[in-house]
């Protein structure tokens, strides 16, 4: 009530209108309700690429590289081979041009190339023992984040050193030695024992690893697929991830003037690219669909292309030419598109009387890659050449579980490194004895399989499932066009004859910049906007917590500040 | 000390004796040397006061709100047009009780053009809430002016002096100015109560609910009401210290008198010169001065006019579809219960538009009171003509009526 | 300019209490209360009639935690010129004045007034509000309503067929010392300039211009859109006159279709094809004009 106690000769008011509750005038009422972005949803390996692009805009680097190490070991590595379906999915896309996110996770990873993470076990060590078979993204992963939980782990590798895909399918101009040590190195340094040159069902056997509570097996796809053509058998058709091994080994195979290369994912494209880099005058690519159903990454077919390979589309190989038992070249026929097949891609068939020779000094084979599951006891399903699993990894329910390629038909580093996190998550609920499948609605980050392992460890409050902010939510009006930065490249020139990174990184400033055209989607940054547009005064900020809240008592539901959120964090009220 | 001056001067001096603080006025004859005479003496440095040319009456009585509410001591002076131009704000300025003086100089109100004395004018602003006083001399209007002030910030309404236009405003007569440390030992500085203030926030004038606005409206009245007791001792504080008496309703002769003239403004000095000259035939007449019209003086009429057998009251102005405002407002006071019998009221009409009202006029009018019974008219008209005729229900002094 | 993260310069400065009886949604409250914000302290104000009048609260109520007086329609300038000379007279010289009134009271009704105090340079900041019509008495067309518009008085068979009356350019030509427009939608800009005209002595004036949920028909939401639509496209630009004759653009419009501000608006939406590009091309002399007056300015 006012000062005024004297009743006043005239209207002389003093009392604050605040006592009328105008909330009662509201039909629609707003809320904060924090949302879920495109990316993060987007990232298999369950990134929160909007927590890292925020600490990075504001000069935190080793906070965002601490963020992304919570859910992934491998930012160095992901963020010289992913194939960011993030970016494909990022709100800013349809604006201007998509953050760079890839290059702003590598920058992060070699910002902190001289940081070793914080080795405080918080977690208490637990006497359970996992086996991983196999050192890939997916089995370090999993070690890695069962190491951090606490448990013993082992992981067994046939090969002499680790890594998996890593170490022998991605040539060094991609992902340096160098880097991929130096994150193992990482994860070993939380306790995780690797055993090199162990292979299980040749050294050890599969029935001796009872002796550990969980096993996941992750051995990943290293067997080169056949074409299953005319005189397919038979020396000189090389396998394309074989080559690719040797040459990452150290090896400089000399392979003549002419190579022919059969396949369009990214192995023939590596290989194309290795071949060059070795001295070959002229490499030829063939594939039988076209350039925009291409498996390889988009990114690198260009740099092929630029590089100056030859990528023939819509040719497929029926028969290899032999000259006293040697391949020296592929008979091929042109092809055409028809309707999709069950893929959803148009289904390629051979034009009549189009067939054509190419000759080549080497044959390189690259149609596929297929797990071998030789060692894998009887009680292991299988089907069509792939280990089965539930979404959680599990394939046995007496705590055999596996991920990465040897489950997975889909063979990215980033989606193998989601299954490891995944199946740490499922073995230590079956280790308690419970199930991570009941818990997944909590843990899941959107609809494309994500999960997050700081949810799980740290449930959050309120609702669970959010929503992803589609671009239509965004308020563009907040927003300039800015250019996108991204990594520069070495020109063509200086690539010849040697494995030097293509990309080179962003520096301090350009990842500052660029992460800074970040929309933030769904999650609030304190703009204000909604404060200082609220013509009821209704929007507080509680300075304690560092958040807004609106007084619904006053609130009368404009939505002024529903619309003039730039990032969709205001919605109504269901 | 003694001067000669005119109205307009004396009420300006009265404005600078009370140490206003904020003056806005826009000209309008026969007005203007009460501004001009403002502007000198704040030129000069002998007031204080800002002194603002303001481009309407509109504005100028918008100005005075505005500091008044500011809690600053305000004046201002319009007449006729610029008094009806500035209506709203005079409703305004009552319903926000603040102590605002007005000078307003009677001037008849157009179409068609005129300069002339008529009372009209303030008189259409007699339900504002502003008090009105209504003076008969130069002295007594710069007396007013002072004390003005001094009723009106106890009472917390505005108020109006007023007076004839060139009969008063222009004619110079003998003022007596006082000292201006006597008027600051009689008037104080103005402390408001409420007023805008940083210290106190609070928002002045807000829609009011139809309940709070009737309790408003009630506040004013009870205000006028009670004001009767303060202005009576502000004027009898005023004439012990200055030794001019002034009343309010002015009994001349009123005891035993069978016709009484009810006159206000300057024609009462005319009618007191009547009256004698009359009481030396031998006839019982008398004059009542009505100087207070806002509020109106109720039992004092009642009392003074309760013996007589008929009222003569000539009214400057006219409110079309009735009559003369004064005769109505002392009919209405008559008749009302206390009083002896009910004494017949004649409602005489004259000087409109500034027409002389002389000497033989008043005495035509007396002798008419006498004579006819009852009066042809609810209004006579006296000294009216047309195309050289006189009206009907009317008389003219002069050419057509020879003494 | 990426206002989204600017929000460290707005102050903690309140001069509202919580909520008002305004429309949801209204413009006005919101330019008060932005007003305000940048006045800080050391400020009266004089609340207009209109709009402003409903919503500030019936007695005993109030909205304001200043003093504030309430005018009449037409005595705006000279009440709050009145109530400066009192707080001089006083010896108190650095309270702020600050006049709130509408279009109605500003661009008719008072204008004579208005013409008076600049003239004298009456040491007031007066803020025009500008919903484009007479809204508190129901929606009736004012000086300020623009072309094509229907009003509760120019039915859509006879919409308003004059163009909005330049409240601007005529306070400048008084060669006032400040003259400005500014938007809902660009507190930053909106901030400084009243923060500027606190400063200067003498008579300033601001036009804001106040999208009206009710009179202009459109959901509630969109108000801060359509405020920053009328300046992108250049139907409302913002600008400043000092002392008359300098000008400056301080918000450069992207220059968006007109179609984009119409469309969202009930009151527009009887235009024809023919009337609209008719209007889009008056909107546009009109800014090519603006141009010249710029460069006339910086000419001298």
């Amino acid at each position: 009530m006012g000062r005024i106690k004297v009743l006043p000769i005239t209207a002389i008011s003093d009392t604050p209108f605040s006592i009328t509750k105008t909330g009662r005038w509201r039909y629609e009422t707003p809320e904060f309700r924090n949302k879920l972005s495109p990316c993060n949803e987007a990232c298999p390996a369950g990134n929160d690429i909007e927590g890292f692009m925020v600490l990075t805009k504001e000069g935190k680097f080793r906070e965002a590289w601490e963020l992304i190490k919570e859910e992934n070991p491998f930012p160095g590595v992901c963020g010289r081979v992913c194939f960011h379906p993030c970016e494909f999915s990022c709100n800013r896309k349809e604006y201007d041009e998509a953050l760079s996110i890839h290059a702003i996770e590598r920058f992060l990873a070699d910002s902190q190339i001289n940081t070793k993470s914080e080795k405080h076990q918080t977690n208490p060590k637990k006497k359970e023992k996992v086996a991983i078979i196999g050192s890939g993204p997916a089995g370090l992963t999993c070690a890695y984040h069962l190491a951090r939980m606490g448990y013993s782990t082992a992981v067994f590798e046939a090969h002499s050193s680790p890594g998996g895909i890593l170490r022998t399918g991605i040539p060094e101009y991609r992902l340096p030695r160098s880097i991929l040590d130096h994150e193992i190195s990482d994860i070993e340094s939380w306790g995780v024992e690797i055993r090199t040159n162990t292979s299980i069902g040749k050294d050890i056997a599969f029935q001796d690893l009872k002796t550990f509570q969980a096993i996941f097996i992750s051995t990943g796809a290293h067997h080169s697929r056949n074409l299953e053509i005319t005189h397919e058998e038979g020396r000189g058709i090389l396998s394309g991830l074989d080559l690719l091994k040797r040459i990452r080994m150290g090896e400089r195979p000399s392979l003549g003037e002419k190579m022919i290369v059969i396949g369009g994912g990214n192995v023939a494209i590596d290989v194309a690219r290795s071949a060059l880099r070795l001295g070959i005058r002229t490499v030829e690519v063939y594939y039988r669909r076209s350039r925009e159903e291409m498996p390889a990454i988009p990114g690198e077919v260009e740099e092929a292309l630029l590089e100056g390979v030859k990528i023939h589309f819509l040719t497929s190989p029926i028969k290899v030419i032999r000259e006293r038992e040697k391949a020296i070249g592929i008979e091929c026929v042109k092809m055409t598109l028809g309707r999709p097949d069950e893929s959803g891609r148009r289904r390629p068939f051979p034009i009549e009387g189009s067939n054509f020779q190419v000759y080549g000094e080497s044959v390189i084979l690259a149609i596929g890659e297929v797990p071998n599951l030789s060692f894998l006891p009887q009680e292991v399903p299988v089907k069509d050449g792939l280990v089965q699993n539930d979404e959680t990894g599990l394939v046995h329910p007496k705590g055999i579980f596996a991920g990465g390629d040897v489950s997975n038909p889909s063979h990215s580093v980033v989606e193998a490194i989601g299954s490891g996190k995944k199946a740490a998550l499922a073995i230590h609920e079956y280790i308690r004895g419970g199930s991570l499948k009941e818990k997944f609605p909590m843990i899941r980050v959107g609809g494309k399989g994500t999960v997050s392992l700081k949810k799980y460890f740290h449930p959050p409050e309120g609702e669970t499932n959010l929503s992803v902010v589609p671009f239509k939510e965004i308020n563009t009006d907040y927003f300039e066009h800015l250019r996108r930065i991204s990594n520069p490249s070495l020109p063509i020139e200086e690539r010849k004859g040697t494995f030097k990174e293509v990309y080179a990184g962003l520096d301090r400033k350009m990842a500052e910049e660029e992460a800074s055209r970040c929309f933030t989607c769904g999650t609030c940054n304190m703009c204000g906007n909604c404060y200082i547009f609220c013509p009821d005064l209704a929007i507080n900020l509680i300075s304690t917590k560092n958040v807004y809240e609106i007084d619904y008592d006053h609130c009368k539901g404009c939505l002024i500040c529903l619309e003039e959120c730039p990032r969709n964090v205001i919605s109504l009220k269901v | 000390m003694k001067k000669m001056m005119t109205g307009n001067h004396a009420a300006a001096y009265g404005a600078m004796l009370s140490r206003v603080e904020v003056i806005a006025a826009y000209p309008i004859t026969p007005q203007t040397q009460v501004a001009e005479k403002l502007a000198e003496l704040c030129a000069q440095g002998k007031l204080n006061a800002k002194y603002v040319t303001v481009e309407s009456e509109y504005s100028a009585m918008g100005y005075c709100i505005g500091a008044s509410t500011g809690g600053a001591r305000t004046f201002t002076a319009s007449s006729s047009q610029g008094l009806v131009f500035m209506q709203e704000m005079i409703h305004w300025a009552g319903g926000s009780r603040l102590p605002i003086v007005m000078v307003v100089v009677n001037r008849g109100l157009c179409s068609p053009w005129t300069v002339g004395a008529d009372q009209t004018d303030s008189l259409s602003q007699r339900d504002t809430g502003w008090l009105q006083f209504y003076c008969e001399s130069n002295q007594e209007i710069l007396d007013t002016v002072i004390q003005s002030y001094k009723i009106a910030e106890q009472i917390l309404l505005p108020v109006m002096v007023i007076y004839e236009g060139f009969y008063l405003s222009h004619t110079v007569e003998i003022v007596n100015l006082p000292d201006i440390e006597l008027v600051d030992s009689y008037l104080p500085k103005y402390e408001p109560q409420y007023k805008m203030d940083l210290e106190n926030p609070a928002t002045f004038g807000s829609i009011a609910g139809p309940d709070h606005y009737f309790r408003f409206r009630y506040e004013i009245q009870k205000a006028m009401e009670e004001s009767k007791e303060i202005i009576k001792k502000a004027v009898k504080e005023y004439e012990m210290i200055f030794g001019r008496k002034s009343d309010l309703v002015e009994d001349y002769y009123c005891d035993d008198a069978e016709v009484i003239l009810v006159v206000s403004g300057s024609i009462s000095g005319t009618s007191r010169l009547v009256v004698d000259k009359l009481r030396k035939e031998g006839k019982k007449v008398g004059m009542v001065k009505i100087k207070m019209f806002r509020p109106f003086p109720k039992e004092e009429i009642r009392k003074i006019l309760r013996n007589a057998e008929k009222i003569a009251v000539i009214d400057r102005n006219i409110s079309f579809g009735h009559g003369g405002i004064f005769c109505q407002e002392v009919k209405s006071v008559l008749n009302q219960g206390k009083t002896k019998g009910s004494p017949l009221v004649y409602g005489y009409i004259a000087g409109i538009g500034g027409v002389d009202i002389t000497y033989q006029l008043i005495e035509k009018v007396i002798d008419y009171t006498y004579n006819e019974e009852p009066p042809k008219d609810d209004i006579i008209w006296a000294g009216l003509t047309y195309e050289g005729q006189v009206h009907e229900y009317g008389f003219k002094e002069g050419k057509i009526f020879q003494d | 300019m990426n206002m989204a993260l600017k929000k460290e310069r707005y102050s903690k400065t309140e001069l509202l209490f919580v909520s008002n009886a305004a429309c949801p949604g209204c413009a006005s409250v919101l330019g008060l209360r932005q007003i305000l914000k940048a006045l800080e302290y050391n400020v009266m104000m004089i609340v207009g009639a209109g709009c402003v009048g409903g919503y500030t609260g019936s007695y005993p109520y109030t909205i304001l935690k200043i003093p504030a007086l309430h005018s009449s329609m037409a005595g705006g300038p000279s009440i709050g010129a009145g109530l400066k000379a009192a707080l001089d007279a006083k010896g108190n010289v650095d309270t702020t004045v600050f006049v709130w009134a509408g279009d109605g009271c500003t661009c008719d009704i008072g204008l004579a007034a208005l013409s008076g105090a600049a003239e004298r340079n009456e040491d007031i900041l007066y803020v025009c509000y500008d919903n484009e019509a007479y809204m508190n008495t129901g929606g009736q067309r004012s000086s300020a309503t623009p072309w094509g518009a229907t009003t509760q008085s120019t039915p859509k068979e006879n919409f308003e067929s004059k163009f909005k009356k330049d409240i601007t350019e005529i306070m400048a030509s008084h060669r006032i010392p400040y003259a400005a427009n500014v938007s809902v939608a660009y507190p930053e800009d909106l901030i400084l300039k009243i923060k500027k005209a606190k400063s200067i002595r003498g008579t300033k004036f601001i036009h804001l211009l106040c999208p009206c949920v009710t009179g202009w028909s459109y959901p509630s939401q969109y108000t801060i859109k359509l405020a920053r639509l009328a300046v992108e496209c250049k139907i409302f630009p913002i600008y400043e006159v000092e002392n008359g004759v300098k000008y400056t653009i301080n918000i450069h419009p992207k220059g968006t279709d007109i179609r984009e501000y119409l469309k969202l608006q009930g009151r527009f939406k009887h235009l024809s094809k023919e009337q609209i590009e008719f209007l889009q091309n008056h909107v546009e002399e009109e800014w090519r004009l603006l141009g010249k007056k710029v460069e006339w300015s910086h000419s001298l």
